[in-house]
C-alpha cells in the first residue's frame, strides 16, 4: 500500500516541480545569507583597518593636546553576527552592528544609522527564515489540499473505501508520505546551510531546526483539518490560501500597525533635542554649576581644579558629559518604550504561529530588536570605559606619546541567546494538538458515499 | 458586438456571484481590513506629524533663545530637520517606515537621518504593513482571482457555455461581459476606499490643494487601469482552462509568483549585482578625498597654506590680523565649501548605486504590472525613493546655508584680533539667530514625481492595451469544449 501511495504521489509532475522550486529558493536564500555574512565581515575588516590608520594619523598631527586629540578619535564596538544570523537576517539590515564613537556626548552618536537602501529594506530579505515561514506552508498546502477531494473527483474514492481497512488510516498514510517529502526537503536545506555556512551544531541550531520542523507540522495539521471537512478541491485551495494570507500577511501586518500606533516613540526625538541643549547651553553659563554637576557624577575627579583660562578641556568634557546626563531620562524612556513594543509583539505572537516563528528565529539568530537594544546598552558601557580611561589623562594633560595607541583595536560584543524551550515549543504544540483532534473528530463521521 | 448581451452577461455574472454567497465572507473580511487600514493610516499620519511639528518648534525655540554669542558656537549648536509625512501617505505608506525621520544639522558634519520606524520594529515589519494601498495592490487582486476563476470555466463545466454560444452570443461578448461583471465587483471594494480616502484627505494639514487633487486623480486612474488588467487576465485564464479547479490553481500560482516571490527576488538581484559600500567604507572614502584636497584641521595642510598666502597677497597685507575680515571665519567658509562638495559627490554616487539596485525591480514592471502600480502608487503618494532623496537633499542644503551664514557673520562681525585674557569674548547679537529662518520641508511636485516613474506608467498602459488586445485575440481562438 505504502509504496503505491509513494509512487502515485511522486509521479505527479506538479509535485516534482514545486519541490524542486522550493529547494532552489531555499539554496538561494542560504546563499543570500552567506553573502550578508561576507558583507558584514568585510565591513568589520574595514573598520579594523580604518581605526588603526585613523588613530595613527591623528596621533601624529595632534601630539601635544590630549583633549583635542580625543575630540577626534573614534573607537569601534562591533556586534559580530554569528553564522546563524545568515538564516534569519531579521533587524540586522536596519540596525547597524558597528558603533564608532568618540568619547564625547554619546546620545548624539549611538543612534546613528547605517547606510542602506530603503527600497531593499521594504522588499525584505529573502532569507531562509522567509522560505520556511512563507514558502514551505504553500508547499504544504499544494501537497495536501486535494488529499481527499482528488479521490472523490477522480472517482477512486469508493474503490479506496472498499479496499482499505480504514479510510482514516489510508488518509493518514497519504498525509505522511507528503509530510515525509516536505521534511526531507527541509532537512536537505538545513544540511546544506550547515555545511555552506559552517554552522556550529549546538543547542541554538537544534532549536532553530526543531522550531522550523514544528512550524511545518502545524501547517500540516491545519491543512489536514480543512481536508477533513470533505469539501471539493477548489474550496480547499481557496480556504487554505486565504488562511495563509491571513496568517502570513494580514494578521502580522495588522499587529505591526497596532504596535506602531500604540507605542509611538517621540522620546527618540526628545532625546535628540535634549542632548544638544544639555551640552550646548553650558557654553553660555557660569562654569561653576556645570563643574559641580560633573563632580557630583564623578567624585573621583574632584581633585582636578579648573584653570583660570577661558577654555579648558576639563570644562569642555564636563559640558559634553551634561549632554548625556541631562538627556538620560528621555533616553531611558525611549528604551522603555521600545521594550514595551517588544513585549506586545511577542505576546501577540503566542497566538500566531507565523509571528512566533519569525520572532524566535530572530532571537536565535541574534538579529532581534532585543539583541540590538543590548548592543546599545553595551555601547554605553564601552563608551564609559573609554571615558574613564581617557578623562584622567586629559585632565592631567598627560603626554600623547605616553599612551600605547596600538592597544585600541575594535572591541566585540556578542550575546548567546537564551533558549526557553517551553515558551518556544508550547504554542505550536497546542495548535498542532488542537487541529489534529478536530480533524480526527471530523474523520470519525466520514461517509464513503 | 451586441451591447445588450454584453451587459446581460455582466449582470448575470454579478448576480451569480452573490447567489453563491462565497462573496459575503470575503466582503466581510475586506471591509474590516480596509477600515482598519484607513484608520491606522490616518492615525499614523496625524500622530507622527504632530510629534514632528512639535519637536521642530521646540528645537526652533531653543535656537532662538540662545543669548549673544560667537557665531561659530551657533554653527555647532546646529538645527534639526524632521521629515513631515505627505497627506497621501495615509493611503500608501510606501517607504515611510524604512526611511529616517530626524537629522541633526551642524557645521562640518553631515549626520545620518535617524529613527526610522523600522529601527524600532520588532521584526514584524517584515510581514509588511496594512495600508489602503497594500490591500488594493496585493489583496484585492487575490480577491478578484477568487471571485473570477469560475467566470467562464464553470459555464463550460455546467454545459451552459454551449447554450449561450448556440444562442448567437459570440466569445467576444462573453469575455467582455464577464470582465465587466468582474470589474463591477471590484468597484464594490474600490469606490468606498477612494471615498474614504477623500474624506481623510480633507482632514490633512493644508487640506485639499490642487497638488493633492491631482495626485488623488492619478491614483484613481492608475488603479482603474490595474484592475482592468487583473480582471481581464482572470477571465482569460478562466476561459482557457479545462476546469474551474485548473483555472484557480493557475491564478493562485500567478498571484504567488508575481506578487510575493518576484518582487523580493528582483530586489535581491539588484543588491547582488550592484554592491553598495558599507558606512565605514563610505566615510573612509570621503575622509581620504578630503585629506587629499585639503584638511583645514591639519596645521601643515598645503591647500590652506596656499590659500592664506594668496589672500594676504590680494589684500596687500602681511598678516591675517590686518585683513578687513575675520580670517578664521574665511578659512571655515572655504573648508565647509570643500568638504560639502566632496561629501555630496560621494552621496550622489551612493544614491546612484541604490537607484541601480532598484532598477532591476523597476524594469520588471514591464513583466509584472503589480510592480508598476506599486511604484506609481508610492510616487503619487509622495512616499517613494525620490521623495526621500529630496528630503535628504533639502536638509543638507539647509545645513550648508546655516553653516555658511554663521561663517559669514563671523567674517563680517568678529574682530580679527584674539581677545586678551581680560577682554570679554567676541560675541554678536542674538537678533541674528532669529533672522535665520527655520527648516521647512517642501514636498516634490507631482510633475517631477511622475517624470521619475515614466517607465511604470508606460508598463501599466502597455499592459492595459495588451490585456484588452489579448481578449479580442482570444475571443477568436478559444473553443467551447
Amino acid at each position: 500500500m505504502y509504496s503505491l501511495i509513494v509512487k502515485q504521489f511522486i509521479r505527479s509532475k506538479t509535485v516534482m516541480v514545486t519541490t524542486l522550486l522550493i529547494l532552489i529558493l531555499g539554496v538561494v536564500s542560504i546563499l543570500i545569507g552567506d553573502q550578508f555574512l561576507a558583507k558584514q565581515e568585510k565591513a568589520i575588516a574595514e573598520v579594523t583597518r580604518h581605526q588603526q590608520e585613523h588613530i595613527a594619523r591623528n596621533v601624529s598631527w595632534i601630539d601635544k593636546e590630549m583633549g583635542l586629540l580625543l575630540y577626534y578619535l573614534r573607537f569601534a564596538l562591533i556586534n559580530s553576527p554569528g553564522n546563524l544570523t545568515a538564516l534569519s537576517i531579521g533587524q540586522r539590515d536596519v540596525n547597524s552592528g558597528i558603533q564608532n564613537v568618540t568619547i564625547r556626548n554619546l546620545e548624539g552618536q549611538r543612534y546613528d544609522t547605517d547606510l542602506y537602501n530603503p527600497t531593499s529594506l521594504q522588499s525584505g530579505n529573502l532569507d531562509f527564515g522567509f522560505v520556511i515561514i512563507y514558502l514551505f506552508p504553500l508547499l504544504v498546502i499544494a501537497f495536501t489540499y486535494d488529499l481527499l477531494s482528488e479521490e472523490k473527483e477522480k472517482g477512486t474514492w469508493r474503490l479506496v473505501a472498499i479496499q482499505s481497512k480504514s479510510v482514516r488510516g489510508y488518509l493518514l498514510k497519504k498525509l505522511s508520505v507528503r509530510a515525509l517529502l516536505i521534511f526531507i526537503a527541509l532537512l536537505l536545506l538545513f544540511t546544506f546551510a550547515t555545511v555552506k555556512l559552517s554552522l556550529a551544531i549546538n543547542e541554538t541550531l537544534m532549536a532553530f531546526a526543531v522550531l522550523g520542523f514544528l512550524y511545518l507540522v502545524f501547517w500540516l495539521a491545519l491543512c489536514f483539518w480543512v481536508v477533513s471537512w470533505q469539501r471539493n478541491s477548489s474550496f480547499n485551495a481557496l480556504t487554505l490560501l486565504s488562511v495563509w494570507v491571513v496568517l502570513a500577511i494580514l494578521l502580522p501586518a495588522s499587529v505591526n500597525n497596532l504596535v506602531a500606533n500604540l507605542y509611538p516613540v517621540p522620546e527618540a526625538l526628545s532625546t535628540m533635542v535634549k542632548q544638544r541643549d544639555g551640552y550646548h547651553e553650558k557654553w553660555d553659563m557660569a562654569k561653576g554649576p556645570t563643574m559641580d554637576k560633573f563632580f557630583a557624577h564623578y567624585p573621583q575627579f574632584e581633585k582636578y581644579t579648573l584653570p583660570d583660562d577661558d577654555f579648558s578641556w576639563l570644562w569642555y568634557y564636563a559640558m559634553q558629559q551634561m549632554g548625556d546626563d541631562e538627556s538620560r531620562q528621555q533616553s531611558e524612556a525611549m528604551r522603555e518604550k521600545i521594550m514595551q513594543r517588544e513585549k506586545a509583539s511577542s505576546t501577540a505572537a503566542l497566538f500566531m504561529p507565523t509571528m512566533h516563528a519569525q520572532l524566535l528565529f530572530n532571537d536565535l539568530a541574534g538579529s532581534s530588536l532585543e539583541n540590538h537594544m543590548k548592543f546599545l546598552d553595551h555601547t554605553q558601557a564601552f563608551h564609559e570605559k573609554m571615558r574613564m580611561y581617557f578623562y584622567p589623562k586629559i585632565f592631567e594633560g598627560a603626554s600623547v606619546n605616553g599612551v600605547d595607541w596600538q592597544q585600541f583595536t575594535p572591541e566585540y560584543f556578542s550575546e548567546k541567546p537564551e533558549i526557553n524551550w517551553g515558551q518556544a515549543v508550547l504554542p505550536l504544540l497546542v495548535f498542532i494538538a488542537g487541529f489534529s483532534i478536530l480533524a480526527a473528530v471530523n474523520l470519525k463521521k466520514i461517509k464513503v458515499a | 458586438m451586441q451591447r445588450g448581451s454584453v451587459l446581460l452577461i455582466a449582470k448575470h455574472f454579478w448576480l451569480n456571484t452573490f447567489r453563491s454567497r462565497a462573496i459575503f465572507p470575503v466582503m466581510g473580511i475586506m471591509v474590516f481590513v480596509l477600515a482598519y487600514a484607513a484608520y491606522s493610516g490616518w492615525k499614523s499620519y496625524t500622530t507622527h506629524n504632530d510629534i514632528r511639528m512639535h519637536y521642530q518648534q521646540e528645537a526652533r525655540k531653543s535656537w532662538e533663545s540662545n543669548p549673544d554669542k560667537h557665531p561659530h558656537r551657533m554653527a555647532h549648536y546646529g538645527s534639526f530637520a524632521f521629515r513631515l509625512k505627505h497627506a497621501l501617505s495615509m493611503f500608501d505608506f510606501g517607504l515611510e517606515s524604512f526611511t529616517g525621520n530626524a537629522v541633526f544639522l551642524e557645521a562640518h558634519k553631515q549626520n545620518t537621518v535617524n529613527f526610522s520606524e523600522a529601527s524600532f520594529s520588532t521584526g514584524l515589519l517584515r510581514f509588511g504593513e496594512i495600508s489602503m494601498a497594500m490591500i488594493l495592490q496585493v489583496i484585492l487582486p487575490l480577491v478578484i482571482f477568487f471571485l473570477g476563476f469560475v467566470a467562464v470555466a464553470v459555464e463550460r463545466e455546467n454545459g451552459t457555455l454551449k447554450i449561450i454560444l448556440s444562442q448567437g452570443t459570440g466569445w467576444k461578448e462573453i469575455l467582455i461581459g464577464k470582465s465587466l461583471g468582474l470589474m463591477g465587483l471590484v468597484m464594490l471594494f474600490f469606490i468606498p476606499v477612494i471615498l474614504v480616502m477623500l474624506v481623510l484627505l480633507t482632514t490633512a494639514d493644508g487640506g485639499l490643494t490642487a497638488d493633492v487633487w491631482l495626485r488623488y486623480a492619478g491614483i484613481v486612474a492608475c488603479y482603474l487601469v490595474f484592475y482592468v488588467i487583473i480582471s481581464v487576465i482572470t477571465v482569460l485564464v478562466s476561459a482557457v482552462s479545462s476546469s474551474s479547479k485548473d483555472a484557480l490553481i493557475k491564478l493562485l500560482a500567478v498571484w504567488l509568483f508575481f506578487f510575493i516571490v518576484l518582487p523580493r527576488t528582483t530586489q535581491a538581484l539588484g543588491s547582488y549585482f550592484y554592491a553598495s559600500p558599507s558606512k565605514i567604507e563610505f566615510e573612509a572614502a570621503v575622509e581620504k578625498e578630503l585629506i587629499q584636497a585639503g584638511d583645514s584641521h591639519n596645521p601643515d595642510d598645503p591647500h590652506f597654506r596656499h590659500l592664506k598666502d594668496s589672500v594676504l597677497q590680494a589684500h596687500q597685507v602681511s598678516s591675517v590680523e590686518q585683513l578687513p575680515f575675520n580670517y578664521s571665519g574665511f578659512v571655515m567658509r572655504e573648508g565647509e565649501k570643500l568638504s560639502t562638495h566632496i561629501y555630496n559627490d560621494h552621496l550622489k554616487e551612493l544614491q546612484q548605486i541604490y537607484q541601480k539596485q532598484n532598477g532591476i525591480t523597476r524594469i520588471a514592471a514591464a513583466v509584472n504590472p503589480y510592480i508598476a502600480i506599486k511604484n506609481l502608487s508610492m510616487t503619487l503618494s509622495g512616499t517613494d525613493f525620490e521623495s526621500y532623496i529630496s528630503f535628504q537633499g533639502q536638509a543638507e542644503e539647509y545645513r550648508y546655508r546655516l553653516a555658511q551664514k554663521m561663517n559669514e557673520l563671523q567674517m563680517e562681525l568678529i574682530s580679527n584680533k584674539k581677545p586678551g585674557p581680560d577682554d570679554k569674548p567676541h560675541t554678536i547679537s542674538r537678533e541674528h539667530w532669529k533672522e535665520f529662518e527655520d527648516f521647512k520641508y517642501k514636498f516634490t511636485s507631482i510633475g517631477t514625481a511622475l517624470r521619475s516613474e515614466w517607465w511604470s506608467i508606460f508598463s501599466l498602459v502597455s499592459w492595459g492595451v495588451a490585456s484588452v488586445g489579448g481578449l479580442v485575440y482570444l475571443s477568436k481562438k478559444v473553443k467551447s469544449i
